[in-house]
């Protein structure tokens, strides 16, 4: 009886050191590579082995195993149709050596996996999953100073960014210390930790790009704060995220994700970061209206007092209908007291008054301009502020695309004015 | 052919490597052991009793065994690992994804661990059971506890290298504990006045304010040597001492080691090594993202070995939970074999008697009624902190999904000082016993039925002061946190209207109904009941505790009796917490000093 006991379990732990072994010696990479081999004529096979493949870029501190199966990527001669034997497209392998550059300096993802799922970084506790598509492109930004002289290839970077500036995210968000201090700093926005994030109301996949690009798409759906019925009795409500609803289609929000993505605070070697094209020289304006414009353009006043100054951004719990004042209305306040108008912009007002005082303050405030602006061009600002009144209602415009967002949203209507 | 056998079995060589034929004769079965430096450590015979499995449940082989199984996987993973911040987890990428059977290596080393420390619980749980720590074998009791703690260390120390989220995590959590101990902890109470966190217990621990570079040699250096050192001498003198001590259960005949126990003793590594094998294969050992010292996970958890502690967290300061009551434990167990005169039930598993409604172990009642409720209240408290708490800390059943968007708020309060001091004092007095001298005396002045009444009303009255001390300041104290934080002005008010006070909240609510007359009518008939309830627990255990102080004397008795209430007194604080909504007995917050 022992003796069989002993007998079976030796052959028991002998078999499974034998299947652990098997187990290693045909992994996934391995009937990868065997299909490709396969698949070669006996010439091309020359040159060629086995094994795992690894890129070691020490200056990026970057050791990537993805050849390891993407066998034929800089071999266009023996590429297959089919993944994972494809060509890079492109010659974007000229312009960036793979033994210079690596893989995931450009694509993310786990290099070092030698398994499918794990090397794209589809697996949990890996935060930088494989950049699909037009992500690719955010990466792009850690060297790129100049996007102009690649603009061709970064069509969804380059729209990330004008989209940016269009709907003045600096009025609230700074990049690289570019910007206000409303709301948080957006210098390393693609390295957040997963971790800091709530994906309970993200309805795609749970991953960082997904959560960035439904944040831009519905805000207050993915950051609806707490109600106070959900809290415990005498907590205060939470309201939800602050950051405007601004109806971008699915195009403009993967663009502005894919902005997003690019801004990580990886400091690349100096020899890898190509310069900044020079400042463009200071335009002309033919009129003051005209420089004002520019300033608020440049300030992102746009992204809370909303295009032309017609508002529509909601700020809840504030007074005048719980949103970002429109700005039609500043001549009407303030044609008399120039200097008043002029003194609240430079230092801000915080926090705005509140609608109903039993309520926590509004998220939203004016934050201070003046170590913005120089006075002449406050001076602009004023005469671009007043001269919108004279041009409201002649261009009316949509205020919220989105059905859904319009509660608490007062439609502008021309009766605000009186 | 015969010719040459014979002439290469004479040989020298031959001779040198096989030192003995193979014939099965008492002979060569004794020459076995003798010969060989390994089976050495075994005597020649043992008692037949020493090889029944359902005895020994081959548990303290088995915790060498794994020893044995750590120290070889885990030489073999310092080829492949660089204790340093950088490449650390590199390293541990590299077992898992290019390193042949690298992650087979891992998943043994982390699992022969976890389980390494399950054993040698169970083997000390074994050894206390069949009363295997009396005296001869006292001394090797407090080398195996201090052979356990090293155990605990070891795997604590291991738990940091793959220099992930988790283990800097867990480790943090461990280290938050040392700076918070009493006197050398910069954040613990009576403090002294040099300590800063740049030289405090946490600073000697991690080798710096911050995690790092520092932590992880330090650990590294910990665990692959100096703990493994350390380790193994006491592991030499506990393994003598057994052979010296004899075995603990001796009835009848002996046997021979070779190859009775030999052949007992491979089967069960084998056995064994089957399991983790199979257990390796089939499960991962855990790796999370890279370690970031500015990401917190909510919650972050202990290892599992000490999530029991952290749980503690919840009800006591840390520098109770963390340092004072392990070192309390640690110290109780060491002391087991020499406050413990009882010379029963040596050699045996205990047998159970039906008293009254309840089953209690013939032989040592005592003894083993309060070391396995110790054991149980280790496990079930790992069991809550590791499958029960989630976000924040908060409850949640098993199978329940964690929220990061539940908030739970705690209305919690502090008695009074002198309150919750008489408490204290009234639960520990209930601890004294009432000496022969001071008996005969009573007997002498008011009759033999005098001392019997004197015990039943100090107990009874402790117990009435203990009731009134809880529920009296309950209802009657105002409320400190008046008026900053608290809308009501009483205790009885703010915890009457708290979710989690449900003893504070249903009197409260009963005063409601009933009007403030009969409503504090019935809580006064309550407090006498509980209290004649605490007291007559007190009476219950007199003449145990006069009988045990008479053997024992004073000191022992007063060691037994201190670590017996300071058991209980921690489930007490646990039951006051979770039904009257109470925080601390006593508290001085300007010297961390909170019961």
């Amino acid at each position: 009886m022992k003796r069989l006991l002993f007998l079976l379990s030796t052959a028991a732990l002998a078999g499974l050191f034998v299947l652990a072994m098997w187990q290693d010696l045909s992994r996934e990479w391995a009937g990868y590579q065997r299909q490709f081999f396969r698949s070669l004529a006996k010439d091309e096979r020359r040159g060629l082995s086995g094994g795992i493949k690894q890129l070691i870029v020490s200056e990026l501190h970057r050791v990537d195993r993805c050849t390891t199966c993407h066998l034929a990527i800089d071999k266009p001669q023996l590429a297959l149709a089919e993944e994972p034997f494809t060509a890079h497209p492109g010659d974007y392998l000229a312009w960036h050596p793979p033994e210079k550059f690596g893989c995931t300096v450009c694509h993310d993802g786990q290099g070092l996996a030698t398994e499918v799922q794990a090397a794209h970084g589809d697996v949990k506790h890996w935060e930088r999953p494989l950049l699909r598509g037009r992500l690719v492109q955010a990466s792009c930004l850690k060297c790129h100073g100049d996007l102009e002289r690649i603009r061709d290839h970064v069509p969804a970077l380059r729209q990330g960014i004008a989209l940016y500036k269009q709907h003045g995210c600096a009025g609230c968000h700074a990049v690289h210390g570019v910007g206000q201090t409303v709301s948080i700093d957006l210098s390393d926005m693609g390295d957040k930790p997963w971790q800091l994030l709530d994906f309970t109301f993200v309805e795609g996949h749970h991953n960082f790009s997904q959560w960035v690009y439904e944040h831009f798409k519905e805000p207050r759906r993915v950051t609806p704060g707490f109600r106070a019925h959900e809290l415990p009795p005498g907590e205060e409500e939470i309201y939800p995220t602050f950051m405007p609803h601004y109806g971008l289609s699915d195009d403009e929000a993967w663009a502005l994700t894919v902005y997003m993505l690019g801004l990580t605070g990886e400091s690349l070697p100096a020899k890898y970061v190509l310069p900044s094209p020079p400042a463009a020289p200071q335009p002309t304006y033919a009129s003051s209206i005209e420089a004002g414009r520019a300033v608020f353009e440049r300030l992102g006043c746009v992204a809370c007092h909303g295009t032309e100054g017609r508002g529509g951004r909601r700020n809840l719990n504030a007074v005048l209908w719980q949103e970002a004042p429109p700005l039609v209305l500043v001549k009407a306040y303030y044609e008399q007291d120039r200097e008043g108008l002029k003194e609240l912009i430079r230092a801000g007002r915080q926090p705005v008054p509140r609608l109903d005082p039993s309520r926590p303050v509004p998220p939203l405030y004016m934050p201070a301009w003046k170590e913005r602006l120089t006075e002449e061009e406050l001076d602009h600002l004023v005469d671009y502020l007043f001269s919108l009144a004279d041009a409201w209602p002649a261009a009316p415009q949509p205020v919220s695309a989105a059905a859904d967002d319009t509660e608490g949203v007062r439609p502008l209507k021309n009766d605000g004015l009186n | 052919m015969a010719d040459v056998k014979q002439y290469v079995k004479k040989s020298k060589l031959w001779k040198s490597i096989f030192r003995h034929d193979f014939s099965d004769t008492p002979r060569t079965r004794l020459q076995r052991v003798f010969g060989n430096v390994f089976l050495h450590l075994h005597p020649v015979r043992v008692p037949k009793d020493a090889l029944r499995v359902v005895y020994t449940w081959g548990m303290g082989g088995l915790s060498f065994y794994m020893f044995l199984v750590l120290t070889v996987t885990g030489i073999l993973l310092m080829f492949y690992y660089r204790p340093t911040t950088i490449h650390a987890y590199q390293d541990i990428k590299d077992l898992a994804y290019a390193v042949t059977l690298g992650g087979l290596l891992r998943n043994m080393h982390r699992w022969a661990a976890h389980l390494m420390v399950v054993v040698v619980i169970l083997h000390m749980v074994r050894v206390f059971l069949t009363g295997a720590y009396k005296p001869p074998r006292e001394y090797n009791w407090v080398v195996g506890v201090l052979l356990l703690v090293m155990t605990l260390f070891l795997s604590y120390t291991g738990y940091l290298l793959p220099w992930d989220q988790l283990a800097l995590w867990a480790v943090t959590v461990g280290a938050q504990m040392a700076a918070s101990s009493p006197i050398v902890g910069n954040e613990g109470p009576f403090r002294l006045p040099f300590i800063t966190p740049a030289n405090d217990a946490r600073f000697g621990l991690i080798g710096g304010t911050v995690i790092g570079d520092a932590t992880l040699i330090r650990f590294y250096v910990l665990h692959c040597i100096a703990v493994p050192f350390i380790f193994c001498v006491f592991l030499c003198v506990h393994l003598w001492r057994v052979r010296k001590d004899a075995f603990s259960r001796q009835t009848g005949e002996k046997v021979d080691v070779w190859p009775h126990l030999v052949s007992r003793e491979f089967l069960a590594a084998l056995l064994s090594t089957i399991v983790l094998f199979v257990w390796s294969m089939a499960m991962q050992a855990p790796l999370e993202g890279i370690a970031n010292l500015n990401v917190t996970p909510n919650p972050s958890k202990a290892p599992w070995y000490f999530v029991g502690l952290q749980e503690l967290l919840v009800y006591f300061d840390p520098w109770i939970a963390g340092v004072a009551l392990p070192t309390i434990i640690i110290v109780g167990l060491m002391a087991i074999p020499y406050v413990d005169v009882n010379p029963k039930g040596v050699g045996r598993y205990p047998t159970m008697d039906r008293r009254g409604a309840l089953w209690v172990p013939t032989e040592r009642p005592f003894a083993v009624s309060v070391f396995m409720l110790g054991v149980v209240m280790w496990f079930a408290l790992i069991f809550i902190g590791y499958y029960c708490r989630g976000p924040n800390w908060e409850w949640y059943w098993p199978w329940e999904a964690w929220s990061h968007r539940r908030v739970t708020k705690l209305t919690l309060k502090n008695l009074p000082n002198l309150w919750g001091g008489l408490l204290l004092l009234g639960y520990f007095l209930q601890g004294i016993p009432i000496p022969k001298l001071v008996k005969d005396r009573l007997a002498a002045r008011g009759g033999p039925g005098a001392p019997a009444r004197f015990s039943a009303a100090l107990h009874l009255g402790l117990g009435v002061v203990m009731a009134a001390a809880i529920f009296v300041p309950l209802i009657w104290a105002p409320d400190p946190d008046y008026p900053e934080n608290s809308k009501y002005t009483m205790l009885f008010q703010s915890l009457g209207h708290a979710p989690n006070a449900p003893v504070a909240s249903g009197l409260y609510h009963l005063v409601e109904r009933l009007g403030p007359g009969v409503g504090y009518t019935v809580i006064a008939g309550l407090i006498a009941a509980v209290g004649l309830l605490l007291g007559w627990i007190g009476v219950g255990f007199a003449r145990f505790k006069d009988r045990l102080y008479e053997e024992v004397g004073l000191v022992k008795y007063s060691l037994v009796m201190g670590l017996f209430l300071c058991m209980m007194g921690v489930l007490g604080k646990i039951v006051l917490r979770l039904l009257f909504g109470i925080k601390y007995l006593i508290s001085f917050p300007g010297v961390s000093f909170n019961i």
